[in-house]
């Protein structure tokens, strides 16, 4: 029962015996203090035995292999939990936001894709028709995904919950809404609104909660990852000061200034502190580039693509609505500042080059949508309905829905691109961290071996 | 020591192993979705400003003399100008299915109202295509009228004495009247069986306030558009929707499903609005509504666009006020 007490309090224990070796008259009332596990009675004892020489060695080796074999296992394992951390949470919640943006992005291109096809008249493009149903189908796998590969929690559990039972509701009134619009019959319009309805107030306001409650699993999992090891290192430091400590007390007894075990031992501290320090620093600042170069972009251009989806969908509900539109024109004005303003890609200015050069083409093509919106506009106040239809749903190059395909390829570029970061910046990491566990354990494995084999061999000369 | 061992399974937990969380239990409303903006219960509109007394709000300005041939307009005259600008801008409706709405199929504006408008160009021009229609809402009529935006409203505007004192009306060319539209099977029969049970209507229509007046037994529940009325009737979230004959004719002609219960409980004749002072304009168009009842146009356009509101009655009679 003894010996795991000690390993309890090895810190302390640990200190005491460095002062001790020091100054061996003062250890008594340290040990009286702070070795509860050593008995009064047993202490003349104890004390009789460490004023000699081989058993002031033989206790500084239980307290080398103690302290060596406590750095090798918090460095070890703190090292494996950090590894684990940058391959599974940090790696699996950026995938996992993906999926949750992923499933943003479906929802709201159907929203937009749905109230298109409804405006193109009875008989809705099959080039429409089907990106509607890929987009629902790209919604529920991803929804999938996401349930599947979450780690918990009561918002996002609720989050998921309604998402999972509204977007069935969702299809069955878009459907609703088809299957009076090819009766020619205007109540499929109201049915439309609905669907929109549900999909603005109830479906993407859930995925946003989904999103938040994933973003901030993300980041709780890159700031433990890229915690610094301080008490792997401390123990770390403190191992070399006790050997420093009992070299010299060696050197001073034995007159032999090198003890090469001793050395070894050091030297294997010192690398394993080094490599611990360095690996974890090196690993924290792949991880902040995760988020500065991955993360937080990917956020922002996700932010506008589904503003802009918004507008898209809005332009197209102006339009259904037949002159009861000026509630969506003005959702339309406001999801565009949320695409051009300050929050939106003005925000991206200070990204790299193919970011930059992507965002400036969005911002582009941006604000042609918005000349073409004007137009469009006019001709429907004007009263030439069908004309705004065409400017709206058209093919050609100059129609609003060219040119949002267009902003939102550029938009899906520069995406891609800041998610290849964030991948490449983790798997940097985790390069960082790579082989420091194995490394560590066979680091501390020489330290214990160098201190017992350098101490026992001074110690056999006293036999 | 257990503690020990406990710390120890906490951190080969932390490496490995997750512990298994309790599975989520979600509630989740099953109920069906409502139509954007709908307030249920709806709130009131207050009454207008009392009306002067002394108005016939059916008696409009009487022709002066014939009409006169397509393309020649009295010099200086409303139509003049019209003619001179080479279309007659009117404001409509786009949503109410059979008087003014948008085939789905073609993309054109068609109807009983639209037809109307048609006719007033072919007075005009001697041509019925030439008309910009215009999408006005419900509360943008009058106002327009007053601005010049258009040269007439044709969208189920009722005339009464308040709206006399802004703009002016044609005669009337529909007798509409506030009336129920049920599911077929429903235990409402009439006014009186609505006590207890919701009825919708759009938000700040007349409609809204007369159930409040005539059936204050009833729950008023309001939707942005009537339309969105007649979506909660299918979802079993209203169980009745009051509104114009004239509108619930069209949805019942949307939904099979659906009847227009008989009683009518207001009047609504309904008149094309034209800016006060153009009063040519209007003795204008009451002299084309006057040919229209006499030589059976009204009646083909009625049997054409308003079967579902019965069979074909007899024009609403000209009524004068000079």
């Amino acid at each position: 029962m003894n010996r795991p007490k000690r390993v309890n309090n090895k810190l302390i224990f640990g200190l005491a015996v460095v002062h001790y070796l020091e100054r061996p008259g003062v250890v008594v009332g340290v040990t009286l203090v702070h070795g509860p596990a050593t008995g009064a009675t047993r202490l003349p004892g104890v004390q009789r035995r460490l004023r000699r020489t081989p058993g002031r060695l033989a206790l500084a080796t239980a307290v080398l292999v103690v302290l060596g074999l406590a750095t090798g296992v918090a460095a070890a394992v703190g090292v494996r939990q950090r590894i684990d951390l940058v391959n599974g949470a940090t790696a699996r919640g950026g995938d996992l936001t993906v999926a949750v943006q992923r499933l943003y992005r479906a929802l709201s291109d159907a929203d937009a894709t749905a109230a298109g096809a409804f405006l193109a008249g009875g008989v809705e493009p099959v080039a429409l028709r089907e990106r509607y149903q890929s987009d629902i189908a790209d919604a529920g796998a991803a929804l999938a995904v996401v349930s599947a590969g979450r780690a918990g929690g009561d918002r996002g559990d609720a989050a998921v919950a309604q998402i999972t039972s509204d977007l069935p509701v969702y299809t069955g009134l878009v459907e609703t809404a088809r299957v009076y619009n090819r009766q020619g019959v205007p109540i499929g319009s109201a049915y439309l609104r609905e669907a929109s309805g549900l999909m603005r107030e109830r479906l993407l306001p859930a995925v946003q909660t989904l999103y938040d409650a994933t973003a901030s699993e993300l980041d709780d999992a890159r700031g433990r990852a890229a915690a610094f090891p301080w008490f792997a290192v401390l123990l770390g430091l403190l191992t070399i000061t006790a050997l420093v400590v009992v070299q010299r007390y060696l050197a001073r007894r034995t007159n032999r200034v090198f003890n090469l075990g001793l050395l070894a031992a050091t030297a294997a501290a010192a690398a394993l502190v080094v490599w611990l320090g360095v690996s974890a620093v090196l690993a924290a600042g792949r991880l902040d580039a995760s988020r500065e170069q991955g993360s937080t972009p990917v956020a922002q251009l996700v932010g506008v693509r589904v503003a802009a989806l918004q507008a898209r969908a809005d332009e197209a509900h102006t339009l259904i609505a037949r002159g009861n539109g000026a509630k969506f024109e003005e959702d339309y004005a406001r999801a565009m500042e949320n695409v051009t303003g300050r929050s939106g890609l003005a925000a991206l200015s200070g990204a790299d080059a193919t970011t930059s050069s992507a965002v400036g083409a969005a911002t582009g093509e941006a604000e042609k949508w918005l000349a073409a919106h004007q137009a469009l506009r006019a001709l429907d106040d004007g009263g030439q309905y069908t004309e705004a239809v065409a400017a709206a749903v058209g093919t050609g190059p100059d129609s609003t829905a060219s040119i949002f395909n267009r902003f939102d390829e550029h938009l899906a570029t520069a995406i891609e691109h800041n998610r290849q970061r964030f991948d490449q910046d983790v798997s940097r990491a985790a390069e960082a961290l790579a082989g420091a566990d194995l490394g560590i354990a066979v680091l501390a494995a020489l330290l214990i071996l160098g201190a017992a084999l350098g101490i026992q061999r001074r110690l056999a000369e006293y036999r | 020591m257990r503690r020990r061992a406990l710390a120890l399974l906490t951190v080969l937990c932390l490496t490995g192993c997750t512990a298994a969380r309790p599975l989520p239990d979600p509630r989740v409303d099953a109920a069906a979705p409502r139509p954007v903006d709908a307030q249920d219960p709806a709130a009131i509109p207050s009454a207008p400003a009392a009306a002067p007394a002394s108005c016939d709000p059916r008696a409009s300005l009487r022709p002066s003399g014939p009409l006169p041939a397509p393309g020649r307009m009295p010099a200086g005259s409303t139509m003049a100008r019209i003619a001179e600008r080479g279309r007659l801008v009117v404001g409509v409706d786009q949503n109410n299915y059979r008087f003014g709405y948008r085939d789905p199929g073609t993309g054109d504006l068609v109807g009983f109202e639209i037809d109307l408008a048609h006719e007033i160009a072919r007075a005009i021009f001697g041509d019925p295509g030439k008309v910009l229609f215009r999408a006005v809402t419900t509360a943008e009529r009058e106002q327009a009228v007053q601005s010049g935006a258009v040269d007439i409203v044709i969208r189920s505007m009722t005339m009464t004495c308040d709206r006399w004192q802004r703009v002016s009306f044609s005669t009337e060319y529909v007798s509409a009247g506030q009336a129920i539209l049920v599911t077929k099977g429903s235990p409402i029969k009439n006014l009186q069986g609505l006590a207890g049970k919701k009825v919708c209507a759009s938000t700040g229509s007349t409609s809204i306030r007369n159930i409040a007046t005539k059936a204050p037994q009833a729950l008023p529940v309001s939707a942005a558009d009537a339309l969105d009325c007649l979506v909660m009737l299918q979802q079993n979230q209203v169980d009745a929707v009051s509104g114009d004959d004239t509108i619930l004719a069209g949805f019942a002609a949307q939904d099979p499903g659906t009847t227009v219960l008989p009683d009518r409980f207001t009047e609504e004749p309904y008149g094309m609005a034209m800016k006060k002072e153009s009063t040519d304009l209007v003795r204008f168009v009451n002299a084309v509504l006057e040919r229209l009842r006499a030589d059976g146009t009204w009646a083909r356009l009625h049997k054409t666009w308003l079967t579902a509101l019965g069979s074909t009655p007899q024009p609403p009679a000209a009524r004068y006020r000079d």
